[in-house]
C-alpha cells in the first residue's frame, strides 16, 4: 500500500484511538457538537443544522456511576456510555439524540436526560413497525417534531440544507458500501480491522473531511490491480455494537479473513437505501425504514436467519462469528433461530458475548483459534 | 342440522362433561391443591394468619372453565385461538369470536408452580441466552419440552403482539411466529416520555384498524361492530370494577393483599370484555366491603403499609406476605396489579377505537420517569404509604431500568423510603430466602425507628 494511502488510513485508525480527539477539537473551536445514541438517529437533520454529529460509546474501565443509577444487568454499552456522561466526559456535546430501540436504551434515554439537565436531550420516538402506511405517517410526525426540536437549538433548518446532508451522506455511504463490496471480492485488499476503523472513524469525524480523505482510499484500492489471493478460512462477523476492535483483530490474528459484517458499528449502519427525491423529510423516513433493520424492530416478512445465510453466502464465508454484547435483547432472541438457519446451510458459528468496556479476553483468542481450525478442517 | 351446528353442540357437551368433572374434583378437594397452586389462588396458611379470600375458589372455576374451552377449541378448526400479550387489544379478538391465550399468564403459573427452572433450561439448552425474559424462557422452553402445569396452551391459529409493556414481546412473539408459522399481527404503541402524544394515539387507532381488518379475514367472518362496542363496554365495567377494588386497599387496616391482588388479576387480564369478567369482580367487590364492614384486615394487627413495584416474584408470594405480615407490614398497592387497568385522559365517546388506542398507550411501563414518579407519589399518598418495595426484576428491563433513580426521588425529594429486591419474576436461580429475609427485616426496623421518631 503506497503513502498516500497509509496516511488516509493512519487518520482513520488514530480516530480510533480516541473516539472523540476531534470533537472535542471541533467543540473547544466552536463548532457544535451533537453525540448521537443510535445508528438511527437521523445524522442529516444534526448536519444540516450545523452540528458536527458524533456517536456516542462506551470506553474501557469501570463504570461506578453508572452503577449507581442501572442496574447490573443492562448491557456494557449503556452502562459505559452512561458512566461516561455521568463523569462529564460528553460535556461537550451540546446535544445527545437517543432514537427508540430497545428496552434498555428506551429508559436510559430517560435517565440521561434527568442526570444531565444541563445537556439537550432529542428522542426519536422512532417506530418499531418499518413498513406499512401507519408507521410510515406516524415516523413522518416523529421526524417533524425533532426538527423542530433542533431548530429551537440550532435557529431554522432549510429543505435546501436537508436535502444537501442527505446527499452527502449518501455519497458517503456509496463509498463504504463500495468498500464493503471490494472486501468480499478481493479481500486481501483491505482487512476486517483496517475496515472497521473506517466506518468508526466516519461516525467520529466530520463527513466532509472523511470522505474527502476516503474518496481516493477507495479509488485506489479500486485500482489496486490483481493481489495474491490469501488461503485462509473467511468469516462473516454478525452481531450488536462492537466498538472494541481488538475482537475483530484478534479473529484475524488466529489466523482467518473477516469478509463481511453485519454489525452496528460496521456495515449496517450503512445500509440505508438510495435517497428518494422529492421532500428530504419523506426522503429520510423511508431511508430510515427501509434500511437492513436492527433486531429491536419488527420488519413483517424479514427472516433474520434467511438473511445472514444468504449474506454469508454472498461473501462466501465459510462461518460466522457473533460478536453480541451481553444483555443485548434483541439479538440474543434471534440467535437461536439465526444459528438454526446456519447450521442447516452448513455454516458453522460461533457465539461470543462482549463486554464493551473490558479487554478481548484470552479466551477468546483460544476460541477463535479453535474456530479458524475448525473452518480449515471442515475446507480440507 | 348443519355440520358446523353438530360440532358445536359435541363441543359443549364436551366442554360441559370437562366442566363437571373440575367441579366434582373440586369438590372432592382431589386435584384442589394442584390446580389452586397452578392458578395461583394460594390458600395455604402462612402462619401469619392470612384469611382466604372466599372469592378465590370461584375463580378456579372460572379460570378452570376458559382453558377447557380453549382446549376444546383446539380441535375445532372452526373455532380460532389467538396468543396474546397481557397488554394486547383483547376487546377485537372477543367481539371476533376469538378465544384469547396468554403466554405470560401460562408463564406465571410455571413460575408459581415452581416449574420455571427447568422449563428455562429446556430453552437454554436451545440456544437462548439465561439473560432473556424468564417468561419467554418458560413459555418457549414449555412448547420444546411439553411441560406445563395446564398440559400446555392449545396451539394458536395466529398471534397478537402490543409492545405497550416490553420490547420483549415483540422479539418473543416473532420467535412464536417462526415455530407456530401463523399470522402475527403487531400493534406498536409506542413509549411515551411525557403527556401522552397525539400522533402516537392516531398510530395506534390505524393498527387496531388494520388489526380488525386482519382477523375478519383470519375468522372469515365479518367483524360486527355492535359486538365490538359491546364487549368494550363491558371490559370498561371490568376495568372500573377492578380499579374499585384494588381502591378499597386504601382503607385501614386493608381487606386484601397486594399479593392476593397479583393472584386475582388473572380474569381482568385474561377474560377482560367478557360478562364472567364482570360477574367475578362483582363477588370480590362483594367480599372485601363485607370485610371493610366489619374491619377484617389481610394482615393482622396492620401498622405498616407499603407499595410494591414490578411484576410479582412468583415462586415467593407466600414467601413475602409471610415476611413482611411478620412484621405487620401489608403491601396495599402495585404498579403491576393497576397495570392492567389504565386509563388514558383522552376519551372521546364518539370515537371507541381512538379511545381504546389511547388506553392501549396509557400504563405505567409505557411511561417515562417523570410519571412514574408521579404516579408512584400518588400511590403514597391515597393508600397512606410508608413506603415502596421496589423489585428490580431481571427479567424486564423495561420496568427496572429508572428504579434506582425512582428509589432515589421518592427518598431525597419525598421522605419515602423504599427497598430494592435483586430478583427475578419466575427463574429462582438467583433467590436466596436468607439474604432476602435479612435485608426485609433490616428495612422494617428502619421504617420502625422512623415511625418512633416520628411519634416522639
Amino acid at each position: 500500500m503506497d503513502s498516500g494511502n497509509g496516511t488516509a488510513l493512519e487518520v482513520f485508525t488514530s480516530v480510533c484511538d480516541d473516539f472523540y480527539a476531534t470533537a472535542r477539537a471541533a467543540a473547544a473551536s466552536g463548532r457544535k457538537v451533537a453525540g448521537f445514541v443510535c445508528s438511527y438517529a437521523p445524522q442529516e437533520l444534526l448536519h444540516a443544522a450545523g452540528y458536527l454529529p458524533v456517536r456516542v460509546l462506551g470506553r474501557p474501565g469501570g463504570t461506578p456511576r453508572a452503577d449507581q443509577l442501572l442496574q447490573a444487568y443492562a448491557c456494557s454499552l449503556a452502562r459505559s456510555s452512561f458512566d461516561a456522561a455521568l463523569s462529564g466526559e460528553f460535556d461537550f456535546m451540546d446535544l445527545v439524540v437517543f432514537s427508540h430501540t430497545c428496552d434498555t436504551m428506551q429508559n436510559l434515554a430517560d435517565l440521561w436526560r434527568s442526570s444531565r439537565p444541563n445537556q439537550k436531550v432529542v428522542i426519536v420516538s422512532a417506530p418499531t413497525v418499518t413498513s406499512g402506511p401507519a408507521a410510515l405517517s406516524y415516523y413522518r410526525k416523529v421526524l417533524a417534531d425533532v426538527r423542530e426540536q433542533i431548530e429551537a437549538l440550532s435557529g431554522p433548518i432549510s429543505d435546501e440544507a436537508i436535502r444537501a446532508s442527505i446527499d452527502l451522506y449518501a455519497r458517503h455511504r456509496n463509498l463504504v458500501q463500495r468498500l464493503y463490496d471490494l472486501r468480499r471480492e478481493h479481500s486481501e485488499l483491505i482487512s476486517g480491522r483496517e475496515l472497521l476503523a473506517v466506518v468508526t472513524s466516519s461516525m467520529m469525524m466530520d463527513k466532509e473531511e472523511h470522505l474527502r480523505l476516503l474518496e481516493p482510499f477507495v479509488a485506489e484500492l479500486e485500482s489496486a490491480g490483481d493481489v495474491k489471493a490469501k488461503r485462509l478460512p473467511r468469516v462473516f462477523v454478525a452481531g450488536s455494537v462492537c466498538q472494541n476492535m481488538g475482537f475483530v483483530t484478534a479473529l484475524e490474528e488466529a489466523g482467518c479473513m473477516v469478509v463481511d459484517d453485519d454489525l452496528c458499528m460496521g456495515g449496517r449502519s450503512f445500509s440505508l437505501p438510495e435517497p428518494p427525491a422529492g421532500d428530504p423529510m419523506d426522503a429520510l423516513v423511508e431511508m430510515y425504514l427501509g434500511r437492513r433493520p436492527c433486531p429491536a424492530f419488527h420488519t413483517p416478512g424479514f427472516d433474520p436467519g434467511a438473511f445472514l445465510v444468504e449474506r454469508a453466502r454472498a461473501a462466501r464465508a465459510a462461518g460466522v462469528v457473533f460478536l453480541l454484547t451481553k444483555f443485548c435483547d434483541p439479538w440474543f432472541f434471534d440467535y437461536p433461530h439465526v444459528n438454526k438457519s446456519l447450521e442447516a446451510a452448513g455454516i458453522p458459528g460461533l457465539l461470543v458475548e462482549v463486554e464493551q468496556n473490558l479487554p478481548v479476553p484470552e479466551q477468546f483468542r483460544t476460541r477463535a483459534e479453535a474456530f479458524v481450525e475448525l473452518l480449515k478442517a471442515k475446507a480440507e | 342440522m348443519s355440520n358446523r351446528m353438530a360440532k358445536k353442540v359435541t363441543n359443549w357437551t364436551k366442554e360441559m362433561a370437562l366442566y363437571s368433572l373440575l367441579r366434582a374434583t373440586l369438590a372432592k378437594r382431589k386435584l384442589d391443591q394442584k390446580i389452586s397452586k397452578a392458578l395461583g389462588s394460594g390458600k395455604k396458611s402462612t402462619g401469619a394468619k392470612r384469611i382466604p379470600i372466599k372469592t378465590g375458589d370461584k375463580m378456579k372455576l372460572l379460570m378452570g372453565r376458559y382453558y377447557i374451552r380453549a382446549k376444546v377449541a383446539e380441535k375445532d378448526p372452526d373455532q380460532k385461538i389467538a396468543w396474546i400479550t397481557s397488554g394486547g387489544p383483547v376487546e377485537i379478538l372477543h367481539a371476533a369470536g376469538v378465544i384469547p391465550i396468554y403466554p405470560e399468564n401460562h408463564a406465571a403459573m410455571i413460575g408459581t408452580m415452581r416449574m420455571a427452572d427447568s422449563c428455562c433450561a429446556t430453552a437454554e439448552d436451545q440456544g437462548y441466552s439465561r439473560d432473556l425474559c424468564s417468561y419467554a424462557r418458560s413459555d418457549i422452553g414449555s412448547i420444546l419440552s411439553k411441560k406445563s402445569p395446564i398440559g400446555g396452551s392449545p396451539r394458536p391459529d395466529f398471534l397478537v403482539c402490543c409492545n405497550n409493556i416490553c420490547g420483549t414481546v415483540t422479539k418473543w412473539y416473532q420467535e412464536l411466529q417462526r415455530m407456530f408459522d401463523v399470522p402475527l399481527i403487531m400493534i406498536d404503541a409506542p413509549y411515551q416520555y411525557g403527556e401522552d402524544r397525539p400522533e402516537a394515539i392516531d398510530y395506534v387507532k390505524a393498527q387496531l384498524q388494520e388489526m380488525i381488518d386482519q382477523v375478519s379475514q383470519i375468522t372469515g367472518r365479518p367483524f360486527v361492530w355492535g359486538k365490538f362496542e359491546d364487549t368494550v363496554r363491558r371490559s370498561e365495567q371490568a376495568l372500573q370494577l377492578w380499579r374499585d377494588v384494588q381502591d378499597m386497599l386504601a382503607h385501614r387496616p386493608a381487606p386484601m393483599n397486594s399479593f392476593d391482588t397479583f393472584i386475582h388479576l388473572a380474569p381482568i387480564v385474561t377474560l377482560r370484555g367478557t360478562q364472567e369478567c364482570i360477574g367475578y369482580y362483582k363477588m370480590l367487590q362483594a367480599e372485601m366491603e363485607g370485610r371493610v364492614r366489619n374491619g377484617v384486615a389481610a394482615v393482622e394487627g396492620e401498622k405498616y403499609r407499603l407499595g410494591w413495584d414490578n411484576l410479582a416474584i412468583w415462586y415467593k408470594i407466600q414467601f413475602l406476605a409471610k415476611k413482611f405480615g411478620e412484621h405487620n407490614a401489608a403491601l396495599v398497592v402495585s404498579t403491576y396489579a393497576k397495570s392492567f387497568s389504565y386509563q388514558a385522559p383522552y376519551r372521546d365517546e364518539s370515537d371507541i377505537l381512538r379511545s381504546m388506542a389511547a388506553n392501549y398507550i396509557a400504563g405505567y411501563i409505557n411511561h417515562g420517569l417523570d410519571y412514574r414518579e408521579r404516579e408512584l407519589l400518588e400511590m403514597a399518598e391515597k393508600f397512606h404509604l410508608d413506603g415502596f418495595v421496589m423489585h428490580s426484576n431481571r427479567s424486564c428491563r423495561a420496568y427496572s431500568f429508572g428504579q434506582y433513580e425512582l428509589a432515589r426521588r421518592l427518598e431525597e425529594k419525598h421522605g419515602l423510603p423504599t427497598i430494592m429486591i435483586e430478583a427475578d419474576q419466575s427463574d429462582t436461580r438467583s433467590w436466596s430466602d436468607e439474604q432476602v429475609g435479612t435485608r426485609i427485616d433490616a428495612f422494617m426496623e428502619s421504617l420502625a425507628a422512623r415511625k418512633s421518631n416520628a411519634i416522639k
